[in-house]
């Protein structure tokens, strides 16, 4: 399949095959976030499925609870996004089996992503995973992961196509970035303090009808997952469908 | 990274408020990741007429130099101070002048229109299609981050010293979410008969 | 010595063994697999209604843009409450049909559940089909297919979507290739959300997919007129309409179109 590739800037006309080949990824478009309170952790995710500027599904839930109060969401390529939720759920499974159904603590979950992550380093699942739970002391945490397994645990992350839209706002309204104590000129840092559940739900859907407002690949619904030591429990806000 | 809109970094933001507009920009110049200077302004003034420029530096001086030769030329033929509204017909058209080879910048204009007072601001692509706002404009480098502050922290009608609030944030903590933006800000409240400029005080990474 | 000049220079096989000439004689190229359909079958569409499911597709199987075959079946029923519509590569989708009559072949045998509480359900057929194409995939050999699994399961509807790259969603309309872009938009009006379903006659249901295909007919210039349509009832069960025709068209617009071909004004 060789043919010409020129255009008027190049100074002599290559004759060189243009490679073709099958693309094994795709991007399903949706956003995700994932913030932890003192006795709580929540992760939100939108419920449209996009393949480029088609919608494939206005419900198409990609925020799962896992079980051992485990809240899991992986957002980028939605095949690899599945298999990779599947691949922990089985290894949850597993460990149950292997450990007289231990509960997984949220911290070896993450550990234990990290290498499903990592395994496929040379041929990658495209997404951009969060977890959330409560930790060993019953605190609130959200762990974030790349593609490839690194990780870090955090109060608040945001990921997916609206991740950049969605970000600074958590900086500055979950963690107070940028807010100083009024008549300190500057001086005094805004005291860090835990918002409740409530507080949490009005920022989450403030964060996600801004992003659906600006990003054709984020809207139709919003579904909030939220894990306390009393278990899971789940809420569903619409969003614009436009 | 060779694109050039984004080689030396930077952001501009515009938002209106009740009898007032506010504009602020970035103070960074840098060559990719590499910071070159922290007091590269990117906003500029004709007469009452603001505008804000991001994007490729060469390009910010250079239209910065072309503005303040137009409207010289403007001044002298029509004996008044050009308005926003047809500044901003002036900024389209010098850009779409160049549509197969254009300036790299993200044009921001912001004003009060001297003789019905009432507040304006426009923003541009690259070559030169408006973007007419009621509400703000965001450009540059972290344009994401700044619509994600905006939408969520603007509302209509705020007096001038809570849109310098308003602004100050959405400019603040967008930049902190871009690796080649920030290292100082400069915001502009602009109300009727007076300007009020400050620079705010940021994180240096 | 070894008195041979074309081993002369050459590792010893002494020291080194045998050399291995697939090395040499390699191909230039790598390893190749589907890299394009060949012969293709354009849109499958579906949608649910309070009582069951509807899904239609044509029955053209086109070469490029030569109509080559134009008696394929493309709605595969599977047990006695599951359709699957394949569209893409034809026969890529003659293998999915082996592996489907395989499922079917092993669930029956030697099995007097299998009509009753251990017959295949819409999810299972689903989440088969689902794996196979992900597999394929991620070995880079990809089925390319897009494929919606239509049915109904535990008194309810079921809708799936699956393609080359194991992506997956349902929603309660589904199409695929040009019925999401021509199609699904008018699906939509009947059927926007789930809550609509339960709303939906199997009348006004089959009045939108009869609907949808003329529409397809009319722009896609890869479908035939003849198609089929499947629908799982909860009632009826499965009913199967063969050899239908695009009716009612109104090609009166036709005539005044100008300005596409090289036809004088």
């Amino acid at each position: 399949m060789a043919s010409t590739v020129a255009s008027e800037y190049s100074n002599e006309v290559k004759n060189v095959p243009i490679e073709h080949q099958f693309n094994p990824y795709s991007d399903n478009g949706g956003t995700i976030l994932g913030i932890a309170g003192e006795d709580f952790a929540v992760i939100a995710g939108d419920t449209r499925n996009t393949t480029d500027y088609s919608i494939n599904s206005r419900y198409q839930p990609k925020v799962f609870d896992c079980g051992d109060n485990i809240l899991f969401s992986a957002n980028g390529f939605s095949a690899d996004g599945d298999a990779l939720v599947k691949r922990f759920q089985n290894s949850l499974k597993w460990y149950h089996f292997d450990h007289n159904d231990k509960k997984l603590s949220l911290k070896s979950a993450a550990r234990n992503i990290q290498h499903l992550l990592y395994g496929k380093r040379f041929f990658p699942y495209y997404v951009h995973t969060i977890i959330a739970g409560l930790d060993e002391e019953g605190k609130g945490a959200v762990f974030s992961f790349d593609p490839v397994g690194s990780y870090e645990r955090s109060q608040c992350i945001a990921g997916g196509a609206g991740a950049s839209i969605i970000m600074p706002f958590l900086d500055n309204q979950v963690d107070f970035k940028n807010q100083y104590v009024p008549g300190s000129h500057g001086t005094e840092r805004r005291k860090a303090q835990y918002l409740t559940v409530d507080e949490v739900i009005k920022l989450v859907r403030d964060a996600f009808t801004s992003a659906t407002e600006r990003h054709i690949h984020v809207g139709d619904g919003l579904e909030i997952l939220i894990a306390t030591k009393d278990g899971v429990r789940t809420e569903y806000f619409p969003l614009k469908r436009d | 990274m060779s694109d050039p809109s984004s080689i030396n970094g930077g952001v501009v933001v515009a938002m209106v408020g009740k009898d007032c507009v506010a504009i602020a920009c970035d103070l960074r110049l840098g060559s990719q990741s590499l910071g070159v200077a922290n007091n590269f302004e990117k906003i500029f003034h004709y007469g009452h007429v603001f505008l804000g420029l991001s994007g490729l530096a060469t390009d910010v001086t250079t239209l910065s130099e072309v503005f303040r030769y137009k409207t010289n030329l403007y001044k002298l033929k029509e004996e008044r101070h050009i308005e926003p509204e047809t500044f901003t017909q002036l900024v389209s058209s010098t850009l779409y002048e160049k549509r197969f080879g254009p300036y790299f910048t993200g044009p921001v204009v912001a004003g009060i229109n001297s003789k019905t007072g009432k507040p304006y601001i426009a923003g541009f692509d690259l070559i030169g299609c408006i973007d007419e706002a009621k509400d703000f404009v965001v450009s540059g480098t972290a344009s994401d981050q700044l619509f994600g502050m905006c939408e969520s922290l603007y509302e209509p009608g705020l007096e001038p010293e809570d849109l310098f609030e308003t602004i100050s944030q959405a400019l603040l903590n967008a930049v902190d979410r871009d690796a080649i933006s920030g290292w100082g800000a400069a915001v502009y409240i602009i109300t009727k008969d007076k300007v009020v400029k400050r620079y705010l005080k940021t994180r240096q990474d | 010595m070894n008195h041979d000049p074309f081993q002369w220079g050459r590792p010893s096989d002494a020291h080194y063994g045998n050399y291995n000439k697939k090395i040499a004689e390699a191909s230039p190229y790598p390893k190749m697999n589907t890299q394009q359909p060949i012969v293709t079958g354009t849109s499958v569409i579906s949608m649910k209604y309070d009582n069951g499911v509807i899904i239609a597709a044509d029955n053209l199987g086109s070469y490029g843009s030569l109509l080559r075959f134009n008696d394929i079946e493309r709605l595969f029923p599977v047990g006695k409450n599951t359709v699957v519509g394949i569209s893409g590569d034809i026969s890529d989708m003659q293998h999915l049909e082996y592996l489907l009559e395989d499922i079917q072949t092993e669930n029956n045998y030697d099995n007097q559940y299998a009509n009753e509480e251990e017959a295949l359900k819409p999810s299972y057929v689903f989440e088969y089909l689902s794996n196979v194409m992900y597999n394929r995939r991620s070995k880079m050999n990809p089925l390319w297919n897009a494929i919606i699994v239509a049915g109904i399961e535990d008194g309810k509807p079921f809708l799936s979507y699956v393609n080359l790259l194991g992506v997956t969603y349902s929603s309660p309309s589904l199409a695929t290739g040009f019925g999401a872009h021509l199609a699904l938009p008018l699906l939509r009006k009947v059927v926007d959300d789930e809550s609509d379903v339960e709303k939906t006659s199997i009348e006004s249901a089959k009045a939108a997919i009869i609907e949808s295909m003329k529409v397809l007919f009319y722009r896609d210039a890869r479908s035939s007129r003849k198609y089929s349509l499947a629908i799982v009832d909860k009632d009826e069960g499965l009913i199967f309409e063969k050899g239908l025709q695009v009716e009612n068209m109104a090609w009166g617009f036709a005539k005044d179109i100008r300005g596409y071909g090289t036809q004088k004004v």
